[in-house]
């Protein structure tokens, strides 16, 4: 298998997601590779998403922690910073990236996002357009989608 | 026969050769591949220059005609081929099949074609006619056809490649078949009759390389040939050799050697072997040829058994003797400065003519220092530079070629390189080694030097434009030699645009502030101006460097300029072309492809000086880089120093140290303290040094502690031995024994960690934090936050680097105050030198962070659980008895962590001290010398050994301790010398402090053993064996 020379700070990070894990969130390594990562986060109260089960995928490189973690929505969000792809427009995710940062601390700036949409850097200019011309609507459309595809897990 | 070559054969190997291979070409191969149309294919393929070498004007037969004469080909070819399959020629044969039916017109046309070239080559301005010479050529064909004046074409064998042109997809078949002709014959065809015949090897062997690079070309006509000709009748051949004339430009100046390996591998350059083959005799022979080298080789065979040296040096027998009863009275005449004196020589102190110095240096020279200003100067005139310039350089031939343009090509007989620009003498050395044992003075010497003879470059490069106003003035600064290293050529652009400069003098750091005090107070005010380039914010403007006379710098700061990425844009010290270069300690430059050896090597200037009183301190390599940095040739080129010194050396053949002597003689200068004028007293005579070695004896719990330690590093040991890993393991048994001698210096060290720390002093430390924060508060973290920091680190609680998770190790700290590994938080940067702080993202750079400290340097609290040691009882007993007479002793330590402890009994005992170590910086350690030397209430200075190794001249002291041996005595030695040299008045003494019974006093054994290795008696296996054994020992 690939564990075997999977880094000592991996190892402690998984071990701590197991032990103690984040309110709302839960990371698990996949069996046939540690750097593989199925995550799931609880939509957060107060937001469009609440109710929601979100399925993630998270990988970590080979350069990891010096290089930041791969993470992608598998669920379908309407979400601005979203796109359809799953792939999330976050800045400790590109270039403010710090090796200080952790599997958890990524996943709860994810749900941080949830609750916070930022329309103005948007990644999927439509639904972004739409939050900024009519939020209500759009929040609607959240959470609609939300209850389409996040409910039954 | 023929017939079995069927068309449709020949056309299927045409569709995959294509058209370049004429139909010729192919049924050639095929016949050759017995019909196999892919081995043909092979054939073909693997054979670059299986093609014959038509003409291109020659034209191709144009497919109409192609496929109407195919059945006249092919009957004519396979005449032709078993001719030649007959001759044992495999391939380059000119049957030119296509050119029969007008045979005598072809040839014509071929004559006048060759005229035609001929006259191109007279003619152009590119090939210059070099000779012209017979030769006598072999045949290698019977029955050819050849008269005098046929025009000759000459084929190549190609080189040899690993990557052919040959396609991978047609299998691995032709591989095997590769035609051995690939060799070093160059065969000679004409045009009319095909193959003729081959020229002799030794012509084959220079020409090869020269025309596969493009450097010359060659032409020839017949001159007599028998009638009839046989196999391996000879034919007179004339050759004309043209040379390109742009190889010998000077941008193109190295690339007419050939290629760097060869150059490497060969001492025979094929350039001056063909002149000679030429019969092109030098009008200016070169005074020091490389037959000049065997010669003289020879001839010490002879004289090695009167002159030699003693071959005990070779086989090091010698082991340093047991000095167990506690007293030897000269700890300089350890093995290993004798042996130094044995390899390169020690002048004889009466021989030498004395120079009275300037009278601006404000000091009186001893009669041998003023020896040593004679013989620097007149190293230094050389020969003047008027004549200098107008001199061919030794090494260089002078040849005219016949070309009617009467040029004049100069061929270094070394390396092989040629030029027309004239080598002059001012490429040669100027300078030497002034190798004096240490405290004889050499800063002093060389003082005087500098005063005696010092102009600014500026004024030299004119008087040259006056002597030659010709180009060859700009030849001054040296081309780059032959070298192993490629990276010399990104300097070579940049040089003609130099800066006539002062004197450039580099030396360790620590040295910086002495060379700048002793200049200033041995020169007459205003004679000399100093400038010292260092640090951070040094101007990069050469002209702010060529304005001073002296230039100090350090070895650090001319290699970071070396290594700059610009090459042209560098400036610094590389724009300047200095008047005259000096290194201080230059052993500093020993290991000759470190980049601070080809740094120095790469500096621009006239004169060049070596200071060290080690010219070799690990093996005779180290003076290749001493010799490469002077520009002693031939030795600066790897190649003739491997071939004639260093492996006769190695191999145990005295010549090659009997060659290094006689290369020393001339330019190093070496004097000992016991060296005697020409009255035969010593010329220093130095306040008697009394040295001692004090064996301590542990007390009895210090003894159970050892034991303990012992025991257990024993069986770790034990366990490498048995894997046979031991050199796989020599870091961690280094380590196994770092603990074993600490704990011999105190047993608390044991417990420590081995590091060094800026901030011990946590109050200071958060002191240092609070007053920052309130000038710039909007960019640090809060109070509190920093008081918390301070707490964790005062408590030493468990808190983990926030990168690797783990308890830190080696931690720093941000000024933004976070705590991180260090190397965590270095890997975490692009660059080496700052980065953003990952917990803040705030801007850090390397300088800014702290050594963090833990909760204590040691893990039990010393100071309230002080004991002393043996050896520090010994010490303290000492020092107490040096207390009244208020003599200043300095303390030598190699662990920064004892040091730290030994400052508890000083307080404790009242013993008022200084401290220098290796994290002060230059203007600290100048304070700290200063403040022992005029402070006298200061009794001690504690030193650590690396700090106060080299240089620094602390006389005030007449008292040197060393706590604990170091592998290499040379190392002790240089620091206790520290106070035994000039200026010291009174009597010195020396004690070192060995515990019995323990690694220590193994280590004395090994010291004797290290010896040997340092003269480089031991070949590379012994050296490993020894290595264990040496191991072996210890753990005993």
């Amino acid at each position: 298998m690939a564990n075997s020379n999977l880094p000592r700070r991996i190892i402690k990070e998984t071990q701590r997601l197991l032990s103690e894990p984040a309110p709302g969130i839960s990371a698990s390594p996949s069996e046939d590779n540690m750097r593989y990562f199925n995550v799931m986060i609880l939509g957060p109260t107060q937001s469009p998403y609440e109710g929601g089960v979100f399925k993630l995928e998270l990988f970590l490189p080979e350069e990891y922690p010096m290089a930041a973690p791969k993470v992608r929505f598998l669920t379908k969000i309407y979400h601005p910073n979203i796109d359809k792809l799953g792939r999330i427009c976050l800045d400790i995710l590109k270039d403010k990236w710090s090796p200080a940062l952790q599997i958890r601390t990524v996943l709860l700036s994810i749900q941080a996002l949830l609750s916070a949409p930022n329309p103005d850097d948007p990644l999927s200019e439509n639904i972004a357009k739409h939050w900024k011309s009519n939020e209500a609507e759009a929040v609607e459309t959240a959470k609609e989608w939300t209850r389409l595809y996040a409910s039954g897990a | 026969m023929a017939n079995k070559i069927s068309d449709e054969l020949i056309t299927t190997v045409q569709s995959i050769v294509g058209q370049d291979y004429s139909k010729m070409d192919v049924l050639r191969a095929l016949h050759m591949a017995n019909n196999d149309a892919t081995a043909a294919i092979n054939i073909i393929f693997d054979t670059p220059s299986f093609k014959k070498s038509e003409p291109p004007k020659t034209p191709k037969v144009p497919s109409r005609t192609a496929t109407v004469t195919t059945q006249d080909a092919t009957r004519n070819a396979t005449v032709k081929t078993q001719a030649a399959v007959s001759s044992s020629m495999t391939n380059n044969v000119s049957c030119s099949v296509d050119d029969e039916p007008c045979t005598s017109r072809s040839v014509e046309r071929e004559v006048d074609k060759g005229n035609e070239v001929v006259n191109n080559l007279t003619g152009s301005s590119k090939w210059w006619f070099v000779g012209c010479c017979q030769v006598a050529g072999l045949s290698t064909c019977k029955g050819s056809k050849i008269k005098p004046g046929d025009q000759l074409n000459f084929t190549f064998p190609p080189e040899k490649r690993l990557s052919g042109p040959s396609p991978g997809k047609f299998g691995s078949g032709g591989r095997g078949r590769q035609p051995t002709a690939c060799s070093e014959i160059v065969r000679f065809s004409t045009s009319a009759s095909g193959e003729i015949g081959r020229i002799p090897n030794e012509w084959s062997r220079c020409l090869l390389p020269l025309v596969r690079d493009k450097k010359i070309q060659i032409q020839g006509f017949c001159k007599s040939a028998p009638d009839n000709l046989g196999l391996m009748d000879t034919i007179n051949l004339s050759i004309s050799v043209y040379i390109n004339s742009s190889m010998l430009q000077k941008s193109h100046q190295t690339s007419v050697k050939v290629p760097t390996t060869s150059v490497d591998e060969t001492s025979i350059q094929p350039l001056p072997t063909l002149f000679r083959l030429l019969g092109l005799i030098p009008f200016k022979k070169a005074e020091f040829t490389p037959s000049d080298l065997y010669t003289r080789k020879r001839k010490l065979e002879d004289v090695k058994d009167t002159s030699g040296v003693p071959s005990s040096l070779l086989n090091a027998t010698k082991i340093k003797k047991s000095s167990s009863n506690g007293s030897t009275d000269e700890p300089e005449e350890t093995i290993s400065d004798n042996d130094l004196d044995n390899i390169v020589g020690v002048a004889n102190g009466s021989e030498l003519e004395e120079m009275e110095p300037s009278r601006t240096l404000l000091c009186d020279l001893r009669p041998y220092q003023k020896q040593a200003l004679h013989f620097m100067m007149n190293l230094e005139k050389g020969p003047c530079v008027d004549d200098a310039a107008t001199t061919l350089h030794p090494c260089w031939d002078a040849y005219h070629l016949a070309d009617k343009r009467k040029v004049t090509v100069y061929v270094n007989s070394f390396s092989g390189e040629a030029t027309v620009e004239f080598p002059s003498t001012l490429q040669m050395a100027r300078g030497g080694i002034l190798a004096d044992a240490m405290g004889l003075g050499k800063t002093i010497m060389t003082i005087s030097l500098l005063l005696a003879h010092t102009e600014k470059g500026g004024s030299l490069d004119k008087d040259k434009s006056e002597i030659n106003g010709s180009d060859q003035s700009q030849s001054s600064s040296s081309p780059k030699k032959a070298s192993k290293f490629s990276g010399f050529d990104k300097f070579k652009k940049q040089k003609q645009s130099l800066i006539g400069g002062g004197n450039l003098i580099i030396c360790p750091m620590t040295l910086i502030g002495q060379w700048k005090a002793e200049i200033e107070s041995h020169s007459e005010p205003g004679t000399l101006s100093i400038y010292v380039h260092y640090g951070q914010s040094r101007p990069k403007d050469a002209k702010i460097l060529a304005q001073s006379d002296v230039v100090l710098t350090t070895y650090g700061v001319v290699s970071s300029e070396y290594s700059s990425e610009n090459a042209e844009e560098r400036g610094g010290l590389y724009s300047v072309r200095w008047f005259r270069v000096v290194l201080d300690e230059a052993h500093t430059i020993k290991s000759s492809k470190s980049q601070i050896s080809m740094a120095a090597a790469t500096l621009v200037a006239d004169r060049r000086w070596c200071l060290t009183g080690t010219p070799i301190q690990n093996n005779l390599e180290d003076i290749f880089s001493l010799l490469r940095f002077l520009r002693i040739e031939p030795w600066g080129s790897w190649t003739w120093w491997n071939k004639l010194i260093q492996k006769p050396f190695e191999d145990g053949d005295e010549r090659g140290l009997t060659l290094v002597q006689n290369i020393l003689k001339p330019i190093m200068l070496r004097r000992t303290k016991l060296t005697t004028d020409k009255e035969g007293k010593p010329i220093l005579v130095l306040p008697p040094a009394n040295i001692q070695v004090t064996y301590c004896h542990q007390t009895e719990s210090e003894k159970d502690f050892y034991d303990s330690l012992f025991k257990k590093s024993k069986v770790k040991f034990d366990q490498f031995v048995q894997q046979g890993r031991v050199l796989h393991n020599y870091a961690s048994i280094l380590e196994l024994l770092l603990r074993l001698r600490q704990c011999c210096d105190h047993p608390f060290l044991v417990m420590s960690r081995g590091d060094t720390q800026e901030f011990s002093d946590l109050d200071k430390l958060a002191k240092r934090f609070l007053n920052k924060d309130s000038t710039t508060q909007e960019t640090l973290p809060s109070k509190a936050y920093i008081q918390e920091v301070v707490q964790e680190l005062k408590k030493g609680e468990h808190v983990e680097c926030p990168i690797c998770l783990e308890a830190f190790e080696d931690a720093v700290l941000t000024p933004c105050a976070h705590r991180l590994c260090r190397e965590c938080l270095l890997s975490s940067w692009k660059s080496h030198v700052s980065g953003l702080c990952p917990v803040c993202r705030k801007t850090v750079s390397k300088q800014e962070l702290i050594t963090a400290p833990t909760e204590s340097r040691f893990r039990v609290d010393v100071e309230k659980n002080w004991v002393e040691s043996s050896k520090v009882s010994a010490l303290l007993k000492d020092l107490e008895g040096f207390r009244s007479t208020g003599s200043k002793s300095i303390v030598f330590s190699q662990w920064t962590a004892f040091l730290d402890l030994l400052q508890i009994p000083f307080l404790k005992n009242n013993i008022s001290f200084v401290r220098l170590d290796g994290t002060l910086n230059q203007q600290q350690r100048e304070k700290v010398i200063k403040q022992f030397s005029e402070e006298s209430n200061i009794m001690v200075l504690l030193m650590s050994l690396k700090a106060g190794g080299v240089g620094i001249n602390l006389t005030a002291a007449s008292n040197a301790f060393v706590m604990d041996p170091w592998w290499n005595p040379a190392v002790e030695e240089q620091a206790v010398m520290r106070i035994h040299r000039i200026g010291q008045t009174k009597s010195v003494s020396i004690k070192r402090f060995i515990v019995k019974g323990t690694v220590e006093e193994r280590m004395e054994a090994v010291q004797a053993r290290k010896q040997r290795l340092i003269s480089g008696a031991l070949t590379d296996q012994e050296v490993r064996s020894a290595r264990i054994e040496e191991l072996k020992m210890l753990f005993t």
